[in-house]
């Protein structure tokens, strides 16, 4: 059988033009999606039921005791940790805020540790941006700030940017440039017109020369800038203004490097200085098929994107305070649920110290890193693939994820419907 | 008065408690006061040995002493209008946020967020204070507004971020980006920084030492005496249309 028209739950980009072939209920072949994206679909050796760590050995245990186990331990908890969420569908999001909301946890997802900066900074200054299908048929100037497509959103060039089609543009390929601004010559920065390199951490400064040169103050700039010399930022300005509609996407090169969230404060200001004399777009490339979809649910639930602390009863947010990494890192919470994310295998050592020494318990199809914290595993559907639900793609459009084969997994939604019920159950004893 | 408020040891000390209470005004109508650890709601001397001496009539009057293992103590002397916090150790994060009078001092470190935005009043941290010290909140336009805040030590990144009125001292070295967005007031720092008053509006920002990957939009206006020092003077951030002031002792581009 052929599944048409399946959505990726790789990354953000979210292809939503798929094919898969099944057979006997296994995926044996991918059409049209990206090596990452294929390898996903066709990924194989999940965890077969919930395991509890015992002494040095796992124990198999129901989800009846399984979803006991993470209720309990988040009702005793003073100060439980809830991360993850950018793995999973909304309608699992949902669930997961109404719960912290009850057990006066915090709840954070993983923009904390990829664009949470963009946020902070969009929360500064706003957000000139639009969706992927304006950039396609519109944009003749797109500026990959660093992010590197090629390896991490493979398809976002041939769909949106480079080798895609656009219907205001006569000939997309040959009237369409790219600027690539990275630290290292990427292999995107290979297919670029335009390649700046710029000395770590000298993002922010680039920037700011970049917006004084636009408003015509290019005689205060350094001969150099943070390695790119005056002439081609004067030049990569000047391919900005003469453009009808430039696109710039940002990626962790951005948002993770020194200045963090100014830097993006300081693009999205380049892009508000370009609207001034032609048309600007500026959009994160987000990783986690859904973590646009966490800050989404988030944010209507809450007010807040990421990072919220509900320990007082009311909404707190506070990246720097609020978010996981800081957290774990400061040892403030006594318990953590992770749902759709692997934080062993990104977090710094410090904090994994603590999540060795709390109970934490993990929803997750797949044995990862984080497994080895753990306390108990809950194996889930994997949304997308024998799951559906919904996930928002990164310029923010929310696509309904298909389901290409069944499973007797339960997905994340259930399993954590059944534990708010038995929340809510003892809160009301 | 005099309140002295020792903390407890307790079993999960890595917690942070939240104790917004533990300002001076709180205190004329008695100790009968409530903090949070996590998501618990405790009695203050479940959490502190409790004793005052003396009586008052104002805030102006009453002065409360913390010592102990106080780092982790969140959020005192949040609101703060008159009368003096002594904290004997070090404090943990948003000490004397919003605060609009009296004293605050700290002998040794400070966590985050100390004196965000402040409106009045003075803070003197003897030790360090981390990141954001004398800054704004997430989103916000304007930081502190009014009062001193005076650090002994050394300043974490975004010091006195967004700063919009009063004065912030910083005797060492400051981190990443202090003054960065600053639209008013005076910002000094006495030994190095990175990046100071990036994207500056208005204001002051003074560096003693080396201004250390100087931000390149700020236009060179020429030498000035200082209180007896020779240091230059740059307009800025020119490419936020800023007419702030910026004086620093040296200077060195990320080129």
């Amino acid at each position: 059988m052929i599944v048409k028209d399946a959505v990726c739950p790789f990354c953000g980009c979210l292809c939503d033009d798929i094919e898969v072939e099944v057979e006997e209920g296994r995926v044996v072949a991918v059409t049209n999606a990206c090596e990452l994206g294929t390898t996903k679909f066709m990924g194989e050796k999940r965890m077969k039921n919930p395991i509890l760590r015992d002494g040095d050995r796992w124990k198999d245990i129901t989800y009846d005791e399984a979803v006991r186990y993470a209720a309990d331990m988040l009702l005793e908890a003073e100060r439980p940790l809830m991360y993850g969420w950018s793995g999973t569908h909304g309608e699992a999001q949902c669930v997961g805020v109404h719960m912290a909301e009850l057990i006066r946890g915090v709840i954070d997802n993983t923009s904390s540790v990829c664009h949470g900066p963009s946020i902070l900074a969009i929360q500064e200054v706003g957000h000139p941006g639009c969706t992927l299908g304006v950039v396609k048929n519109r944009a003749d100037l797109v500026i990959y700030w660093g992010s590197n497509p090629i390896d991490a959103h493979p398809r976002h060039l041939s769909r949106y940017t480079r080798y895609a089609e656009g219907f205001f543009l006569e000939n997309a390929f040959r009237d369409r440039k790219v600027i690539v601004v990275d630290v290292r010559k990427t292999e995107t920065a290979n297919i670029a017109d335009e390649f700046v390199q710029i000395k770590p951490g000298g993002d922010y400064a680039v920037l700011s020369a970049l917006r004084a040169i636009v408003q015509g103050k290019t005689d205060t700039i350094p001969r150099t800038v943070a390695g790119v010399t005056r002439e081609q930022l004067v030049r990569v300005a000047n391919l900005c203004l003469n453009a009808k509609f430039g696109a710039v996407y940002f990626g962790l090169g951005l948002t993770m490097t020194r200045g963090k969230y100014k830097n993006i404060r300081n693009a999205i200001e380049l892009v508000s200085e370009l609207s001034r004399h032609t048309k600007f777009t500026i959009s994160a490339m987000r990783g986690h098929y859904n973590v646009y979809g966490s800050n989404e649910v988030n944010t209507w639930m809450t007010g807040y994107p990421f990072g919220i602390d509900f320990s007082r009863g009311i909404a707190f947010y506070n990246p720097g305070e609020t978010t996981a990494v800081d957290i774990l890192a400061r040892k403030e919470c006594d318990a953590a649920l992770i749902v759709g994310s692997d934080p062993a295998a990104h977090f710094p050592r410090k904090c994994l110290e603590h999540l060795a020494e709390i109970p934490v318990v993990q929803l997750d199809p797949y044995p990862n890193a984080t497994t080895a914290f753990c306390n108990v595993q809950i194996p889930v559907a994997v949304t997308g693939i024998d799951a559906e639900g919904t996930a928002y793609r990164m310029d923010g459009v929310p696509i309904r994820t298909r389901k290409v084969i069944s499973s007797d997994y339960p997905s994340d939604e259930e399993i954590l419907a059944r534990m708010y019920a038995l929340m809510q159950e003892a809160r009301e004893r | 008065m005099k309140v002295m408020l020792a903390m407890k040891p307790a079993a999960k000390w890595f917690i942070p408690i939240e104790a917004e209470s533990i300002v001076p005004k709180n205190f004329l109508s008695g100790t009968d006061l409530l903090v949070w650890r996590g998501n618990r709601e405790l009695r203050l001397d479940e959490v502190f040995s409790v004793s005052v001496e003396g009586d008052a009539d104002r805030s102006e009057e009453v002065e409360v002493v913390l010592s102990g293992d106080t780092f982790r103590l969140k959020r005192v002397g949040e609101y703060m209008d008159g009368g003096t916090i002594t904290v004997l150790g070090g404090i943990g994060m948003h000490c004397g946020n919003f605060m609009s009078g009296g004293t605050i001092e700290i002998h040794g470190n400070a966590d985050g967020w100390l004196g965000r935005e402040m409106a009045g009043g003075a803070i003197v941290c003897r030790g360090d204070a981390a990141d954001y010290c004398a800054s704004g909140y997430r989103g916000g336009r304007k930081g502190m507004t009014g009062g001193t805040v005076e650090v002994f030590g050394r300043a974490g990144d975004f010091l006195a971020e967004s700063l919009a009125g009063g004065t912030v001292i910083v005797h060492g070295d400051a981190g990443d980006m202090p003054g960065a967005e600053m639209r008013g007031g005076t910002l000094v720092v006495n030994g190095n920084c990175s990046r100071p008053a990036a994207n500056m509006k208005g204001g002051s920002c003074y560096v003693y030492g080396t201004a250390q990957r100087m931000i390149p939009t700020f236009r060179k206006i020429g030498t000035v005496q200082h209180e007896g020092r020779a240091l230059i003077r740059f307009s800025g951030d020119l490419a936020n249309r800023g007419k702030g002031n910026l004086f620093v002792k040296g200077y060195e581009y990320l080129d």
